[in-house]
């Protein structure tokens, strides 16, 4: 067993991030304002994948990272754990949203319509690089309706459960800290859908859609339609101390139902996520879809997705290797030469004679 | 006749929501008709957020908000204070008007501030609702 010193250590350290800050400048306030101001589906991201919501201080820890988001993730769930947890919400429930986008590629005629909300699916993806110039590029006003969208609308699958073409779901009784939480239990498999579900609500965006991708493209045994996918705004249920349950503020969530059909019925897929993220929620679904039954080791089976989609320990893992291993790889390298030594004392040993 | 409950959380829900520097200064000069006031709690934390899942019905955590928490006894009663984000202050106001009205005192004002917050709230969401409204579609089968 070895041991490498390094010389040198804390003062390199020191100025290699003040060479990476160098580059960002000064973090103020206006600059923190600004970034919550201007890049609002980044800080819904960050907040979902912190599993943190709070727009200010995902800001901050974007610009305090200079955008490097599995940094800035970390950042917000190491901040996360100075904080005293004060109460459990009430469980939100989809139909009780104030929904600002409500879209379904199953059904066309879903009770209270089709309301496709902030949306650039169907935009022209055109750089304005006039703005480069020095012009000024404000995007047109929304023209509103004479009249309001309702503020709820009703849940796609509940309809679907009136329909029979699926069993709606017995009434989950549990509730407050009785609810399962990865944040204060390990992860075990089988998991608790709880667990799943969660871990899917923190999951790094980009590692949930190349699975929930894969699974899309054939590598799962569900193709998904998506049954429900809606953009809305939660309220916040708490406890006053003399017994009162009132509403303490919203966040944004996001939520995706994917349906496939099962035998006489539909199987339908669940996820959400803080903040708005469709695409998040729509391949997490799609894993959600698929799990049951999923070949060990294939990119549907939950112990994989879940392992393989939680944003910092593989980003820390990925980064761990970059530190020094110099005493475990010379030993590699020990057993390389050896063999060689070996092999070519092999080639120079006469044939003993016959 | 008016629900205590409910109408206790109509309070509770609009001052949770409602612009903070406007009841920070509404809260302000109510602070001298509690008498003494003990803090129990002024402090920033986190209120964990679960959902019920539509496709098994299980309730699963989203994930935790950052809350302002403020606590207070005052005049014999209580009162208290939950906003998003971190603003002490913004809490503490709220847990102030609570008290108030817990006490009965300057129940006029509070109920007036009540309802101006609660129509600005409600105008929000109605012109926030109009643009959702505008974004309707409507399909058909040829």
């Amino acid at each position: 067993m070895a041991y490498v010193a390094t010389r040198g250590g804390e003062r390199a350290i020191e100025q290699s991030q003040r060479l990476y800050r160098a580059e960002m400048g000064a973090i103020t306030p206006e600059r923190v304002a600004e970034t919550r101001r201007a890049l609002p589906y980044l800080i819904d991201r960050l907040m979902g994948e912190a599993s943190l919501y709070d727009e200010d201080l995902a800001a901050l820890a974007l610009a305090q990272t200079g955008g490097e988001l599995y940094e800035a993730v970390l950042l917000l769930r190491a901040w996360r754990t100075t904080q005293p947890r004060l109460q459990v919400a009430d469980p939100v429930t989809q139909d009780s949203l104030l929904t600002h986008r409500r879209i379904s590629a199953a059904f066309k005629d879903i009770p209270g319509g089709q309301i496709l909300g902030p949306t650039l699916d169907y935009s022209h993806r055109i750089l304005e690089t006039a703005v480069l110039s020095g012009e000024t590029h404000s995007p047109d006003p929304v023209t509103p309706a004479d009249t309001p969208a309702p503020a709820q609308h009703p849940s796609v699958a509940a309809w679907q459960a009136d329909n029979d073409l699926l069993t709606a779901p017995e009434p989950d009784r549990t509730t407050g800290n009785d609810i399962p939480d990865v944040t204060r239990e390990p992860l075990l498999f089988p998991a608790k859908r709880a667990h799943t579900l969660q871990s899917l609500a923190r999951a790094e965006t980009g590692g949930v859609l190349a699975l929930g991708y894969a699974a899309q493209r054939g590598y799962g045994q569900a193709h998904p339609t998506v049954n429900e996918l809606r953009l809305g705004e939660a309220e916040i249920q708490v406890r006053h101390p003399r017994g009162t349950m009132f509403s303490a503020g919203r966040v944004k969530i996001s939520t995706a139902e994917v349906v496939s059909k099962q035998g006489a019925e539909l199987g339908l897929g669940f996820s959400a996520t803080l903040g708005w993220n469709e695409v998040k929620v729509i391949a997490a679904a799609t894993l959600d879809l698929n799990a049951d039954g999923a070949e060990k080791g294939s990119p549907t089976e939950e112990e994989f997705f879940l392992y393989h989609t939680e944003g910092v320990e593989s980003s820390g893992f990925c980064n761990h290797f970059k530190l020094p291993h110099y005493v475990t790889f010379q030993s590699s390298l020990d057993a390389m030469r050896d063999a060689k030594a070996k092999k070519a004392q092999q080639t120079r040993t006469p044939e003993p004679a016959e | 006749m008016t629900d205590p409950v409910t109408d206790h959380a109509r309070a509770l829900g609009i001052l949770a929501r409602c612009d903070a520097a406007r009841l920070k200064a509404f809260a302000e000069p109510l602070i001298a008709r509690l008498g003494e006031i003990q803090v129990l709690e002024n402090r920033t934390g986190l209120v964990m957020l679960p959902m019920r899942d539509t496709a098994q019905g299980t309730h699963f955590h989203l994930g935790e908000v950052l809350m302002s928490e403020a606590h207070i006894a005052a005049s014999g009663t209580e009162g208290f204070g939950m906003r998003r984000g971190r603003d002490l202050e913004a809490a503490m106001a709220m847990a102030v008007v609570d008290a108030c009205l817990a006490t009965g005192q300057a129940t006029a004002p509070v109920r007036s501030f009540l309802d101006t917050e609660a129509r600005h709230l409600a105008e929000a969401d109605r012109d926030r609702l109009c643009q959702v409204e505008a974004t309707r579609v409507n399909m058909e089968t040829f």
